[in-house]
């Protein structure tokens, strides 16, 4: 299975140590950066230089929003794929982040698995040279 | 003292004083004329005397008239002017005596004598006889002037009885009246002490009173600035709260759960007892997220900040419409306040609508918030059964710290409501430079 070349955009030091650990453990997955701030995001995910194929964004930043981040590079990259991983997904947020173009949104403590079961589904559609998958598992 | 007293009081002096003056007048004016009339009196009496002297003398000179001289030649001239002396002195006693009929008898015996004396015949033979005669006449004369020149020593001394007791009364009546002026001016002095007195009372109250009142908005602004502090304080401690919660347990837990995510990978089935305890562990795991999730939105409102105030708002809204299932509907226009303006709006909002679902049994509730003219204009009303803003309310603190908070953002809170007939709350803020894209 190919590996998903994967940017993380989170602000704690200690859940990106553990995300990227378990991701990179668990699921078919390659952590190519990652930023704590919106413009530090905005920036990487800007340079055409900079591929990745996952972005995983969580809501909260050190400074500015993930929301922010998904309005500037949404329409950047077709191919890339924008997935919210938060600790705040109430219904309201979670329309805002897939109006701005998420595919999906995660919740950071309940849905690692689900995250998981996505990115394998999302491997497995790159690997075999098939479309993007669709919006993927249906999160609780 | 009642002003309205002191001006009956005043009238009642002003006539007793007056009704005085005029009794001093009456009584002084009344002396005066009794002495007169009591001087013109003794003038008349005096007189009295004089008269019946002419009398005496009148009837000598008349007998001696008669009497013919040595040389044997009568004066036909001295008795004639005798005669008319006598008759004047009659006359002047016959007035005076008219109106005092009680001397009547002692005038009309001296009348009778006089006319007897010089009706006698003259026998002019012996003339010592003739002295004798005229002495007898003076003598009966005297005798019968006696009663008169009696009763008027009589009639002196009453009316100098009279003078003395009228000078009495005058003099009594001005002792009296320096007597009551003193007694008066004595009244008046302590009447104006007493006023004065009493106007440094007021006057001392009056200064209590201001210093009172400086005193009170001194502490009304102190204990204003108080309640800001520990709201702002509150509000801080809250957030700071917040985030550390978010933070640091946050991410404790999340980095927990992805340990556990890992460690089930790595027992893959092998272990079914440790994968029990690992699926508690995680339940619990989970349980700690969500109890973390429910303080630390109690605590603070974290979508404000990601979403902003309007979607803040319409979420609140929402939600409070499926719990309640009261119809909400909200009018919302983005405005531009800074952060502390948004919780406040948040936090006016939020109170508003606990109110609502505790008291209101409203079945709509109306929220609205727009800009105008520089201002943010925040309202929430509901149709329930309101409530009488004079008396005290059950959320009177609730709505006092709301005043405060709002205050302190300079901005002003009305509450306006009536029993039956709903509750608007509205609040005005000043709003920011611009409205935020």
């Amino acid at each position: 299975m190919r590996q998903l070349r994967t940017y993380l955009v989170e602000d704690s030091a200690v859940i990106r140590e553990g995300l990227i650990a378990t991701l990179e453990e668990l699921g078919p997955i390659h952590v190519v950066g990652s930023a704590e701030d919106e413009v530090t995001a905005v920036c990487w995910l800007s340079q055409p230089a900079n591929q990745a194929e996952l972005v995983i964004v969580d809501i909260f930043l050190r400074t500015g929003s993930g929301l922010g981040v998904l309005r500037t590079v949404a329409t950047q990259a077709p191919m890339r794929r924008l997935v919210v991983l938060s600790n705040y997904t109430s219904p309201e947020m979670r329309r805002r982040c897939l109006e701005l173009g998420a595919a999906q949104v995660f919740d950071k403590s309940n849905d690692i698995e689900a995250l998981l079961t996505y990115c394998a589904a999302m491997a497995a559609a790159l690997g075999d040279g098939e479309a993007p998958p669709g919006p993927g598992p249906q999160s609780p | 003292m009642d002003p309205a007293l002191i001006g009956r009081r005043s009238h009642l002096a002003f006539a007793l004083a007056g009704i005085a003056a005029a009794l001093m007048v009456f009584i002084s004016e009344g002396a005066h004329w009794q002495s007169v009339r009591t001087l013109d009196r003794l003038d008349e009496m005096a007189a009295v005397p004089a008269d019946l002297q002419v009398l005496q003398w009148g009837l000598v000179d008349a007998l001696a008239a008669r009497q013919p001289k040595a040389n044997g030649a009568v004066a036909p001239e001295a008795g004639r002017d005798a005669q008319s002396r006598i008759t004047e002195a009659f006359a002047a006693l016959d007035t005076y005596y008219l109106d005092r009929p009680e001397a009547r008898p002692s005038l009309t015996a001296l009348h009778s004598l006089v006319t007897d004396r010089l009706a006698t015949p003259h026998t002019g033979a012996d003339r010592p006889g003739q002295a004798e005669s005229a002495d007898a006449a003076m003598i009966d004369l005297r005798r019968a002037s006696a009663d008169l020149l009696q009763r008027e020593t009589a009639s002196v001394a009453q009316a100098r009885v009279d003078l003395t007791r009228t000078l009495t009364l005058g003099r009594v009546g001005v002792a009296s009246l320096s007597l009551l002026c003193l007694i008066a001016l004595g009244l008046y002095l302590r009447q104006s002490l007493a006023l004065k007195r009493q106007q440094q009372t007021v006057q001392s109250l009056l200064r209590v009173e201001r210093d009172l009142e400086v005193e009170v908005a001194q502490r009304t602004a102190q204990l204003t600035d108080l309640a800001q502090h520990l709201q702002t304080a509150r509000e801080d401690e809250r957030s700071r709260l917040a985030r550390d919660l978010h933070d640091e347990l946050g991410a404790l837990l999340t980095s927990a759960k992805l340990d556990a995510a890992r460690i089930k990978s790595r027992l893959d089935g092998n272990a079914p007892e440790a994968l029990e305890r690992l699926a508690h562990l995680v339940t619990m795991l989970n349980s700690g997220i969500a109890l973390k999730r429910r303080i630390i939105e109690d605590l603070r409102p974290s979508a404000l900040e990601a979403l902003g105030l309007v979607a803040t708002l319409e979420i609140l809204g929402r939600e409070f419409a499926q719990s309640s299932g009261i119809t909400v509907q909200c009018d919302l226009a983005p405005v531009a306040l800074a952060r502390s303006g948004d919780l406040v709006v948040y936090r006016l909002v939020q109170e508003a609508i606990t109110n609502i679902s505790k008291y209101a049994q409203a079945s709509h509730t109306w929220v609205t918030m727009a800009e105008r003219e520089s201002r943010v204009e925040v309202s929430v009303r509901d149709d329930g059964v309101g409530f009488d803003t004079m008396a005290t309310a059950h959320s009177a603190y609730g709505l006092m710290g709301m005043r405060f908070r709002v205050q302190a953002e300079l901005g002003t809170l009305s509450v306006v409501s009536a029993p039956g007939r709903g509750t608007l709350i509205s609040m005005s803020l000043p709003a920011t430079a611009a409205v935020p894209g």
